[in-house]
């Protein structure tokens, strides 16, 4: 091994470390809720309390923009692929719903609500709601989940979202390691191929 | 009965213009690396094309031959790795798991076919580039090895809406980003266990040969030579 | 730490740590309701068009939600949008029939390009610097409309002039209509590679003034003289199906190609012979083939008709153009020339085909004339595996202007701005074009704009020429527009592409043919346009077409499919050449090349000349082949990372510039790969590595065009160097183009490796640099 490549082994090295020590003290803001303006795009970690909060899968809570109450809707029939996660049966993503698609109802029904009149004040001003998303994997999980094969597949919402139509807010009800995928793939007899779910 | 995908290139057919190459990075998240990593080798194409000179000025020949992952399925890459991030599919894929992957970099070293590429940094894409990525295919990270996937989301996608259509998968109705753009059609994808796909139709002309055959890695690729006229 | 070191420690945590961000209270940022309904994670493909060359490819646009930054009533926010995420050709579209270049593919940078002008600037610092401030559109076309009023009221309506590139279509009619409504001259187009000197030829033999379409899936044996047609000329993708066909798409036929050029392209890297003539013979060896024909009676001279006619001494049999003769003049082997001329009939159909270079030479138009004739006396013109003429679209889509179009180039304009004091151009508008990079410097385009008061410009990046304007009226991307083409080349059947706009803009700019129309009329003096907007203009000329079914009609039919195109033969032959491509066959046009269109007496017979180069051989010894980069075509490419990143075909190079070389002729000047060397017309000199090339002659030296940006984005700006500026101002006479390939240089060794030169292949070494700390 030649001089310098052993001296740069020893800068990242001693790199690494201070940067740990760094780490322990920064954890902070949640993944999927920042702004975004910085000029360069990359799968990097913005911070670095982030980078060992996913070494060691600890997922920051999500607080929603609004207290939605899934139960309310479930209770008055509202399903959820009705309207607000409809693309769930057509294609990978459940999808969050816009301010425009709590209108297609609010428009008319329950108006005198506050919270309501919150939310056609929104629609009014063009705004939308910032909704966090409570599943979902890392960039560095590289996981492509598709949802509509596993609806076809006969799997009900509620085995890998748990109960949410008694919940207000979305909740992570289940610890969705991929020990939860495997076991449900072998008890399906659906493919356990890396590539399956990892490219 | 299960797939096994394969490819047939037509070097009578290819004429370098490598139009796969672009089709590929567009469909595949493959980031530009830059002018200086560049020079250091450090650019990345899971396709690209190769050429060979031959004789001198004025009978010079120049031949192009599209490279990508030969898909061997005796895979010099397979065994080395510590991690299982390099394995064989089912269907007879050479599949990398970027989260198993480690960054040995054995795998690379292994390969005769040089197809393989590391991450030596975070790719990083200008604002608002990052726009066009494929939500279907990962963005690999720094310390990950990657290559020629066979666009294996594709694969996925057919399969899916085959079963959702419950109709079975025509041949040609799936291509690999590269062969869908190929204008002269020298890049021709398929499943080889069908006896009548084009690509196995392909495969067996007497002008395929596998690229460094002879070292017994049993390539799914065929190259087709290219004929001279006499 | 500087960056290199600080790169490898986040290399090795994963980690970018902007530390600094955190603590910070959450950033607030405006989600806008998105304006659309997508499926998210579910693709749609949507019709577009290619913009970057002629070819006019229909493409297809996959388009999936996303979320984007944008700005909306003035506020920045994040919107989910339908993001454009691969351009891939349209299946249904004639020419592209669903394949598509690199070059295509890269187009999808240009909607997404870090550096593109978000919104209207105006110039604050002087001239050239740089230095602009944004304004909002209402301010931009008031202060051009101002300009434009200034120029009324002082009764100097032909002091505006519009320069633009070469395009075809309902944008450029627009652009037509406005000048001739304002009482300006016709728009003034520039392309370096253009196809004036072809189109010119065309007209002369055929009566079409049209680039040639072939029918190469059913040619037998093919030779061009120096065309690019796998590469960069005229329709790459649609060439590129035939070829692969010709090659072996028949049972038991395998077509043969021959290209004469004297550096190997990527086309001719395929050919199954590569012949290096002299440059500026092609047209000779032309008819050298011909004489052969005519001589030993395999073809009658009267079969080859009007285009025959054209050449001096046809009727003659070509007496001075024996192989013997013609080998003295291109080094072409005789005997070589007897077995073509014998194979282009024995190997039918035979057919010719000429671009590039050979054009690009004073005696340019000669060598077409004498390409046509050998054609026509193949008799392959309009025939099936020959080349023919694409129908074009009825001439109710195209209102005729009041007067016929004089030509200007750009050449004689800045000409007439460099004589006169006042410029005789008080108020000049620029779309689409960058003559200051892309014009020789003896014409003085830079200096000759700098005399102009006033400048706007359109585009959507700040170039050589648009960093002189007064104002920027950026473009939307072309997937952000309604965009409309009717190619000239390339299928059998008639197309007018057409497509709504793919996507919603990201950025605060408009399309010009909108702001155009806006500007007509907002004039003291309005130019009375019957529409509003761009689509409603399309949608006026589309109307006039054929409905495609009962239940439907041009124009829904069009947007919905990308175009329309007329049907295809009974034979459901869709392929060049077939019936419905027929032009006129040759000698029997006569309404054609009369004085007023080709601006040129009919039959009046062309007599070969001689190439003019600028140089004297004894100080200047080699030739200097420009050549229209794979990747950058005329440099108008340059800014896209994707194709900086591309390893040239025949080098591997990337983000470079260099200039091929024989290798005995660099061992006889003590030249390596890499050194850097001076290459030096009569016009000046550059510095650029060495390339050591077996495909290429002795006495010539090649460059790709297309590095050598001063100001053109980040990834261009600085990089290599620009062969434009070296070249001499020849032309060819009878058009007035460019004569690119008519210069002459010597070439000097500087130096050592510099390390400009990036190559893909050769040594996969990780780290050239301390390898060499180690020696």
């Amino acid at each position: 091994m030649s001089r310098a490549s052993r001296a740069r082994i020893l800068r990242t090295l001693v790199g690494c470390t201070l940067l740990l020590a760094v780490a322990g003290t920064s954890a902070c803001r949640p993944a999927n809720n920042r702004a975004s303006m910085a000029s360069v795009y990359t799968p990097a970690r913005e911070t670095v309390g982030e980078a060992v909060n996913d070494f060691f899968g600890i997922r920051p809570r999500v607080t929603q923009p609004f207290p939605f109450p899934h139960s309310t809707h479930v209770a008055k029939k509202v399903a959820c692929t009705d309207y607000c996660h409809e693309s769930v049966t057509k294609g990978p993503v459940a999808g969050l719903p816009s301010v425009k698609t709590c209108m297609i109802c609010h428009e008319s029904i329950a108006t005198d609500r506050p919270l309501i009149q919150q939310i056609t004040d929104l629609s009014k001003r063009g705004v939308d709601l910032s909704w966090q998303r409570v599943y979902g994997y890392s960039a560095q999980a590289h996981v492509r989940f598709n949802h509509a094969p596993h609806l076809r597949a006969k799997v009900e919402c509620s085995t890998c979202h748990g109960r949410i139509d008694q919940q207000t807010v979305a909740e992570r009800n289940v610890d969705m390691k991929m020990g939860y995928c495997v076991d449900c793939h072998k008890a399906k007899g659906a493919s356990n191929e890396c590539l399956t779910c990892h490219f | 009965m299960a797939h096994r995908w394969g490819m047939a290139v037509d070097l009578d057919r290819c004429t370098g213009c490598e139009a796969c190459v672009t089709a590929c990075r567009a469909e595949n998240n493959i980031p530009t690396v830059g002018p200086d990593q560049a020079a250091a080798g450090r650019a990345m194409h899971w396709i690209r094309v190769e050429r060979y000179w031959e004789g001198d000025f004025p009978d010079a020949r120049l031949t192009f031959r599209p490279v990508l992952c030969q898909q061997c399925d005796a895979a010099p890459c397979e065994p080395v790795c510590p991690t299982y991030a390099s394995h064989h599919t089912e269907e007879g894929l050479n599949a990398q798991v970027y989260n198993r992957c480690i960054g040995t970099r054995y795998c690379a070293n292994a390969c005769p076919y040089n197809v393989r590429f590391f991450n030596f940094f975070n790719p990083q894409w200008d604002r608002p580039l990052q726009l066009q990525l494929n939500p279907d295919v990962s963005v690999r990270e720094v310390g990950v090895m990657e290559k020629c996937t066979f666009c294996v989301q594709r694969i996925n996608a057919a399969e899916i809406q085959a079963t959702a259509d419950e109709k079975p998968q025509k041949d040609g109705d799936l291509k690999t980003a590269c062969a869908q753009s190929c204008p002269a059609t020298a890049l021709v994808f398929g499943d080889l266990n069908d006896p009548e796909s084009a690509v196995s139709r392909l495969s067996r002309s007497p002008r395929g040969s596998q690229l460094l055959g002879d070292l017994g890695t049993q390539p799914k690729i065929t190259y087709l030579a290219r004929q001279s006229q006499t | 730490m500087d960056r290199r070191i600080f790169l490898k420690v986040t290399a090795v945590t994963g980690t970018s740590a902007t530390l600094a961000s955190c603590g910070n209270p959450e950033h607030a940022i405006i989600r806008f309701i998105p304006e659309e309904e997508h499926v998210p994670g579910v693709a749609e493909w949507k019709p577009s068009l290619c913009p970057l060359c002629q070819a006019g490819c229909g493409v297809i646009v996959r388009v999936m939600e996303g979320d984007a930054e944008v700005v909306r009533n003035g506020q920045a926010g994040v919107m989910r949008m339908g993001l454009a995420k691969k351009l891939e050709g349209n299946p249904a579209h004639p020419i592209s029939q669903g394949k598509l270049c690199g070059r295509g593919q890269a187009a999808i940078q240009i909607a997404y390009h870090p550096d593109r002008i978000t919104q209207p600037l105006k110039r604050t610092g002087p001239r050239g610097q740089g230095q602009f401030q944004p304004v909002t559109w209402d301010a931009a076309i008031a202060e051009l409309v101002a300009q434009l009023d200034g120029l009324v009221t002082s009764n100097n309506q032909r002091g505006l002039a519009f320069l633009k590139g070469g395009g075809r279509g309902q944008r450029d009619d627009l652009v037509s209509q406005f000048l001739d409504r304002f009482g300006a001259p016709p728009a003034v187009s520039f392309d370096l590679f253009n196809y004036d000197v072809l189109r010119r030829a065309n007209l002369l033999s055929f009566g079409r003034e049209q680039l040639p379409t072939f029918d190469l899936a059913r040619s037998g044996y093919v030779v061009s003289f120096g065309a690019d047609f796998l590469g960069t000329w005229n329709s790459p993708v649609a060439q590129h199906a035939g070829y692969g066909q010709m090659r072996q798409g028949r049972r038991g036929v395998r077509g043969a190609f021959v290209q004469v050029e004297p550096r190997m392209s990527q086309t001719g890297a395929n050919a199954d012979e590569w012949v290096p003539a002299r440059p500026g013979t092609e047209g000779v060896l032309a008819l050298g083939l011909a004489h052969v024909l005519l001589s030993a009676r395999l073809r009658p001279a009267d079969a080859a008709g009007r285009a025959g006619a054209l050449i001096d001494g046809w009727n003659a049999g070509l007496t001075g153009y024996t192989p013997a003769d013609v080998e003295k003049q291109t080094g072409v082997a005789a005997a070589r020339i007897e077995r073509m001329a014998r194979a282009l009939v024995e190997q039918p159909p035979g057919v010719a085909m000429i671009g590039g270079a050979p054009l690009a030479q004073t005696n340019g138009l000669f060598a077409a004339l004498a390409v046509n004739a050998l054609n026509a006396l193949l008799g392959n013109v309009g025939q099936p595996g020959g080349v023919s003429f694409m129908p074009q679209i009825p001439a109710t889509v195209t209102p005729r202007r009041s007067s016929p179009p004089e030509r200007r180039t750009l050449q004689a304009v800045t000409a007439a701005i460099l004589a006169a004091d006042p410029s005789p151009v008080q108020v000049l508008l620029v779309d689409s074009t960058n003559p200051v990079f892309a014009s020789p410097s003896g014409w003085r385009t830079r200096e000759a704009l700098l005399k102009v008061p006033f400048i706007a410009s359109f585009g959507s990046f700040i170039d050589e020429t648009s960093v002189l304007s007064d104002l920027i009226l950026p473009d939307h991307a072309f997937l952000e527009s309604w965009v409309e083409g009717r190619p000239e080349s390339g299928a059998a059947v008639p197309v007018a592409t057409l497509a709504p706009p793919a996507l919603r803009p990201l950025h605060q700019t408009r399309a010009t043919p909108d702001v155009l129309l806006q500007v007509a009329s907002r004039l003291n003096k309005p130019l009375d346009f019957p529409w509003q907007t761009f689509d409603e203009m399309l949608m006026a000329a589309f109307a006039t077409l054929p409905a495609p079914s009962a239940d439907t009609d041009a124009w829904t039919a069009a947007q919905q499919q990308g175009g329309w195109w007329g049907a295809a033969d009974a034979a459901g032959q869709t392929r060049p050449g077939g019936p419905a491509a027929q032009a006129e066959p040759a000698g029997r046009t006569t309404q054609a090349g009369g004085t007023n269109q080709g601006g040129r007496p009919d039959a009046a017979p062309v007599r070969a000349l001689e190439a003019q180069f600028d140089g004297e051989p004894a100080a200047y010894p080699f030739h200097f082949l420009p050549y229209a980069s794979h990747a950058f075509l005329d440099g108008s490419l340059a800014h896209l990372p994707w194709l900086q990143e591309l390893p040239d075909a025949m080098t591997t190079a990337m983000w470079s510039s260099w200039a091929e070389i024989n290798p005995q002729t660099a061992s006889k000047l003590g030249i390596a790969e890499g050194d850097v060397l001076e290459i030096t017309s009569t016009q000046g000199s550059l510095r650029t590595p060495a390339l050591l090339s077996p495909g290429i002659a002795p006495d010539v030296i090649a460059m790709p065009v297309g590095q050598g940006h001063e100001t053109f984005t980040r990834y261009a700006s600085g990089r290599g160097q620009n062969p434009i500026k070296i070249l001499a101002s020849a032309a060819e006479p009878e058009t007035g183009a460019l004569a690119w390939a008519a210069t002459r240089v010597r070439v000097t060794r500087i130096g050592p490796p510099n390390g400009d030169l990036i190559l893909f292949a050769g040594e996969m070494r990780e780290h050239p640099h301390e390898h060499e700390h180690e020696r």
